[in-house]
């Protein structure tokens, strides 16, 4: 690498408590380049951005900045240095306007008051820092997340930061909106900042970074050019080859009956007149851009939200609108879009989420059946692999993947036939990903019926038998797993279906 | 649809239990016959006492064919200094105070005065301003008679303990400070605990206990009020009345009750009724244009078991 | 690391891990332990009686409250609906001059019917329980001057027995075990106990589950509303009489006591054992300083220092456990 770099993590080592959770891992950051940290959840990416960020403080090894060893007591400290991080949940106050975000803390004073237009002034200078044309007096909770990410970019730039963390920036993003987001990135490259970008998107690696430090179980495995093949990161990764990414397998030999039937679903202003089935065996995908309706038609399959006319069957049961009970008594179950905030109760056991939607059924006059609902726990947990110290720890302490399987484990011990996936892999690694698609397999394999949403396509054709597409609250068309590619989805996905339609009258 | 108009009916329930928070605080009496218009601002009504000077008040009124209007403060000064901004403006023509605090009554009273509202006070003094006259039991007088009725029950020596009311009340602060001025001609007797029970009969069982278990060679308990005296009754068990004597103040319905049970050794009765009824009296003279006394003392009595059955409604 | 390291290490965690869990427990003990010292008075058969009495009240309002936080609920109403249930059984004796029994069991479901109109304006009504309770503590301390108009009123004998004594035994203190031992199955061994822990995790989670959690909600407060019930039966039952400025404040005992004990204010966490000894905290404190003769406005200082500690504490204990 050309010239000194901004900071050094030398050799670095952290454990908490007897686990070792970083082992003498190196890795540099120089102006002007962005350097990729890669690695499955729990590989230790997150511990070491908050060392650089002086949230925690190294066990071993040393931090040099500018070559100089230092400590960094505090964030503060990282921060007088120059050091930023973006985090994936924004620091920002929505009810605020934009400008008081980007000078919170250093309000511009005037005899004591603040002074509203030097404050302007300065947010506006921050904002053209990296061309963010957004009115200064808007409450940032009015922004969308990407431009959010923007204004505490242009606050942490407008702090002087000459060295920026960003922790997962496009987890969030829409595909354009990411355009928009490495655009800046590559603005702040040439003007010398450095960066440390982490991302479970492969393809944005080589769109967006200069070099790449693999990280597994805490160890440095390998610094590679960002151009490196995917596969082969996903070797470096992973440790080993992961012969197929979507090892959809169909193995139901049964009789084809229609497990889920939608007819004529609408809410208005947000889904218009779906209709579809979803057979035994059979994995449906469920694709569309951000905002076409895809979680909105799961939400009312699954009961959650209330919907203005049509119906749902399952098995042959029509299910009453707005009620999740009975969608559950006729088998279905629901894998909601954000685990943290809908799936799970985070600080509950993985004994007790596994058994939440099974508590009432198995109880005997009101009293809960605690060593059925463990036995089924511990036996479900085993065959979704999932990797705990045992069934009492809290789920909040789980990886990402594990707490995705733990999600799911409720609704394979409830023994549900229809499976509604939203986003079912959303930040979960990639290793984690295949035991996923695993279980979609053995779920349609022992004859039950996948609903699944997902805004990653190759994802979607990879694991779906049939394509449902949806455009703006419209079913666009739909497409047989052999016939579907990226293009053909696109198409549809963007199709104005009102336009087609009074086009042919 | 079953379940919107239940949710409906629900936010309707709501609503009224707010509308119904914030009218609590007005709380109109009836309306009587013509002639002259006055508020009565009791401190609370959520204690018999006040209840009954309540009634004196309003049945005297209805006599002398004056509007009597009663406001409860529910024991809070400023809805108190609230009501008496709102009865200044609203067309009346005297006040009769019952502060809920002495001291900070001048401040509410201000608006009236300034107004040239008459201001007769009632059971508690207003502190710092001209009103037309105070009636108010002699609470100093009564503490002594206390002191002497206990003392008398004790025969003349043993120890005591003290059950405060809420501290900074002149009603508390009068009964102890006779009290303890009556019990130094008693030299045998001595005062081995005084703590609060804020003038509440469950705290009083409580604190009584807790101080019996401490000082079980009590003989006598003061109690400033008769709730805390019947608190300190049950506290004592069978103890009360042949082991421990009990004196109270005010001649409560129940205190007079467990005086005849033979529970409690006696209370200083105040006469509620008598201060509320003596209160519009003068409010009805002063608007008449006559002068009243600025002092106006409404007796207190001994009541044991010998005179009991006369207080006995 | 050598093994005997190692075990010695383990052993210190287990005793840190014990104190962290039981630093209420620990605190009680301390108190208690102090309290011997400072005075003769306070370790004697007679007070430890005197202290399960007088923490009866507390506790079994206390325990209701216990369900509300878990489910990340507050009941602000709970020490008015026990003073309106207390004044409605004692009013349909004295008053009505119905049947004793009839007359306990209408101050039981009188706090409950209280509890459930609170639990549907929070869950139906969608108001949050602080507003929904508030209004509640209103209307109930309203209800029962209205119903009083201000006068104590005589309680059934059956009531009062529930604050006599059985023998040598008194039967607040039953009634304390009784309600405890009640709550802590209804919230560990019950279907609906363990619906509360996880609506007070995550209620979105817990619906997406098909948790019923308007149900849950409207049963949590009527349980509480039917402790504070039972608690009013106890305080009337120990004066004999319902006071219409009964258990004034003691809702703010009561979620001491709750916290104290371990709960969380943010839901999902709580258990009745710790609310207990969080009541007994809080007793003991009140007893000692009585024994003491140290003035009641240093209790309040005291009181407040100790939920202050207790809390702190808390947060410190969770803020360790996430490392």
């Amino acid at each position: 690498m050309n010239g000194q770099p901004i900071l050094t993590l030398d050799k670095i080592s952290k454990s908490f408590g007897p686990v070792q959770v970083i082992d003498e891992v190196t890795v540099s950051v120089h102006p002007g380049k962005v350097q990729v940290l890669l690695g499955e959840n729990g590989a230790g990416k997150s511990t070491l951005i908050k060392m650089m960020a002086g949230v925690y403080q190294p066990d071993g090894g040393r931090i040099l900045l500018d070559g100089k060893p230092v400590k960094f007591r505090d964030t503060n400290a990282s921060e007088a240095a120059g050091i930023a991080t973006i985090h994936q949940e924004l620091n920002l106050v929505p009810t605020m306007s934009v400008a008081e975000n980007i000078m919170m803390g250093r309000f511009p004073k005037r005899f004591g008051m603040v002074d509203r237009a030097a404050l302007r002034k300065q947010a506006r200078a921050a904002l053209d820092l990296i061309g963010l044309d957004i009115d200064p007096d808007q409450p940032v909770g009015e922004l969308g997340i990407a431009r959010q990410q923007l204004v505490e970019i242009a606050k942490a730039l407008s702090l002087d930061a000459r060295m920026l963390i960003l922790d997962e920036p496009t987890a969030a993003l829409t595909r354009r909106e990411i355009a928009a987001l490495f655009s800046v990135v590559h603005d702040l490259r040439e003007r010398g900042v450095g960066m440390v970008f982490i991302s479970h998107h492969l393809d944005e690696i080589a769109e967006v970074g200069d070099s790449v430090s693999v990280l597994r179980d805490g160890k440095f495995v390998a610094e590679v050019p960002a151009d490196t093949p995917e596969p082969e990161l996903v070797r470096l990764m992973v440790g080993r080859d992961i012969s197929q990414q979507f090892p959809r397998r169909r193995e139901y030999t049964g009789p084809s009956e229609p497990l889920l039937h939608v007819e004529g679903l609408s809410i208005k202003g947000l889904v218009n007149n779906m209709s579809f089935t979803v057979h035994a065996g059979e994995v449906v995908g469920l694709a569309g851009l951000v905002g076409a309706g895809r979680t909105e038609v799961v939400r009312a399959v699954a009961g959650v939200d209330p919907y203005d006319s049509g119906s749902v069957t399952i098995r042959g049961r029509r299910i009453p609108r707005h009620n999740i009970g009975a969608g559950i008594k006729a088998g279905l179950g629901h894998v909601p879009e954000d685990r943290k905030v809908q799936g799970l109760v985070l600080d509950a056991s993985v004994n007790e989420n596994i058994g939440y939607a099974t508590l009432a059924s198995t109880a005997k006059a009101g009293l809960v059946d605690f060593k059925g609902q463990r036995e089924k726990a511990q036996d479900v947990a085993g065959k979704l692999r999932i990797r705990m110290s045992g069934l009492d720890q809290t789920v909040r302490s789980l990886s990402g993947g594990n707490q995705q399987k733990a999600v799911f484990g409720r609704w394979i011990a409830a023994g549900a036939k229809v499976l509604l996936l939203d986003e079912p892999t959303r930040g979960v690694d990639v290793g984690a990903k295949v035991e996923i698609y695993e279980l979609i397999n053995s779920v349609t394999a022992a004859g039950g019926a996948v609903l699944m949403v997902s805004s990653e396509l190759p994802e979607v054709l990879g694991m779906s038998d049939r394509i449902l597409v949806m455009s703006g609250g419209h079913l666009s068309g739909e497409l047989a797993a052999e016939d579907a590619t990226q293009d053909k989805v696109m198409t549809l996905a963007v199709r104005d279906v009102v336009r087609d339609l009074e086009d042919k009258s | 649809m079953k379940f919107t108009s239940f949710k409906r009916s629900t936010a309707v329930l709501a609503l009224g239990l707010t509308v119904a928070l914030g009218a609590t605080g007005c709380n109109r009496g009836e309306e009587g016959a013509s002639g002259e218009k006055v508020t009565l601002a009791v401190s609370t009504l959520n204690n018999p006492f006040f209840v009954d000077l309540r009634d004196g008040a309003t049945e005297a009124a209805e006599a002398a064919g004056m509007t009597l209007e009663v406001v409860d403060a529910q024991n809070d000064s400023a809805t108190q200094t609230n009501q008496l901004a709102t009865a200044a403006t609203s067309g009346v023509q005297g006040v009769i105070i019952n502060p809920v605090d002495s001291d900070s009554a001048a401040a509410a009273v201000s608006p009236l005065l300034e107004n040239d509202i008459p201001v007769i006070a009632v059971d508690r003094a207003v502190n710092g301003a001209e009103i037309a006259s105070l009636v108010s039991s002699d609470n100093v007088a009564g503490g002594k008679q206390a002191a002497d009725e206990l003392a008398k029950a004790m025969g003349e020596k043993g120890k005591v303990i003290v059950l405060q009311g809420v501290a900074g009340t002149s009603a508390s602060r009068d009964r102890g400070a006779g009290f303890e001025e009556g019990i130094k001609a008693y030299p045998d007797i001595e005062v081995v605990a005084k703590q609060t029970a804020n003038f509440d009969r469950a705290q009083a069982l409580d604190v009584a206990t807790n101080l019996l278990q401490a000082n079980p060679d009590v003989t006598g308990i003061f109690a400033e009020n008769d709730e805390m005296a019947l608190g300190a009754i049950q506290a004592l068990g069978d103890k009360a009345g042949t082991e421990v004597s009990v004196v109270g103040f005010d001649g409560t319905e129940d205190a007079l009750a467990a005086i005849q049970a033979g529970t409690m050794t006696a209370t200083i009765a105040q006469q509620p009724s008598e201060l509320g009824k003596r209160s519009v009296e003068l409010m009805a003279q002063l608007l008449a244009g006559e002068t009243v006394e600025s002092n106006v003392p409404v007796p207190v009595t001994t009541v044991n078991e010998e005179n009991v059955e006369e207080f006995i409604k | 690391m050598t093994t005997a390291v190692k075990a010695e290490k383990r052993q210190h965690m287990d005793i840190k891990k014990f104190l962290a869990n039981n630093g209420a427990l620990v605190g009680l003990l301390v108190l208690c332990l102090a309290l011997f010292i400072a005075t003769p008075d306070f370790l004697t058969a007679g007070n430890m009686l005197n202290i399960g009495i007088q923490a009866s009240t507390i506790a079994v309002l206390a325990f209701g409250m216990t369900f509300v936080i878990v489910a990340a609920g507050i009941d602000l109403s709970v020490g008015s609906v026990a003073a309106l249930s207390a004044m409605v059984s004692a009013s349909m004796f004295t008053t009505a001059g119905l049947n004793g029994w009839v007359a306990l069991l209408g101050g039981l479901l009188t706090g409950a019917a209280a509890g459930a109109a609170s639990g549907m304006a929070t869950a139906y009504g969608r108001l949050p329980s602080f507003i929904a309770t508030l209004a509640m503590l209103s209307v109930a301390r309203g209800l029962t001057l209205v119903i009083s108009d201000g006068r104590p009123v005589r309680t059934a004998d059956q009531v009062s027995f529930l604050g006599g004594n059985l023998g040598p035994i008194p039967m607040p203190i039953v009634v304390l075990v009784v309600a405890g031992l009640v709550a802590s199955f209804l919230l560990n061994r019950t279907v609906i106990g363990r619906y509360m822990y996880a609506v007070g995790g995550n209620t979105e989670a817990a619906r997406l589950s098909g948790i019923p959690v308007q149900k849950v909600l409207v049963i949590v407060f009527a349980l509480s509303g039917l402790f504070a019930g039972l608690a009013g039966m106890l305080l009337s039952g120990r004066l004999d009489s319902a006071q219409p400025q009964a258990a004034v404040g003691y809702e703010l005992d009561a979620i001491a006591a709750v916290v104290i004990g371990g709960a969380s204010l943010a839901g999902g966490v709580g258990r009745i054992s710790g609310t207990l000894v969080g009541a007994l905290v809080l007793v003991v404190i009140r007893n000692g300083l009585n024994l003491l003769n140290v003035s009641s406005f240093w209790q309040q200082v005291v009181i407040g220092l100790v939920i202050a500690l207790a809390v702190g504490i808390d947060v410190l204990r969770r803020k360790n456990t996430i490392h």
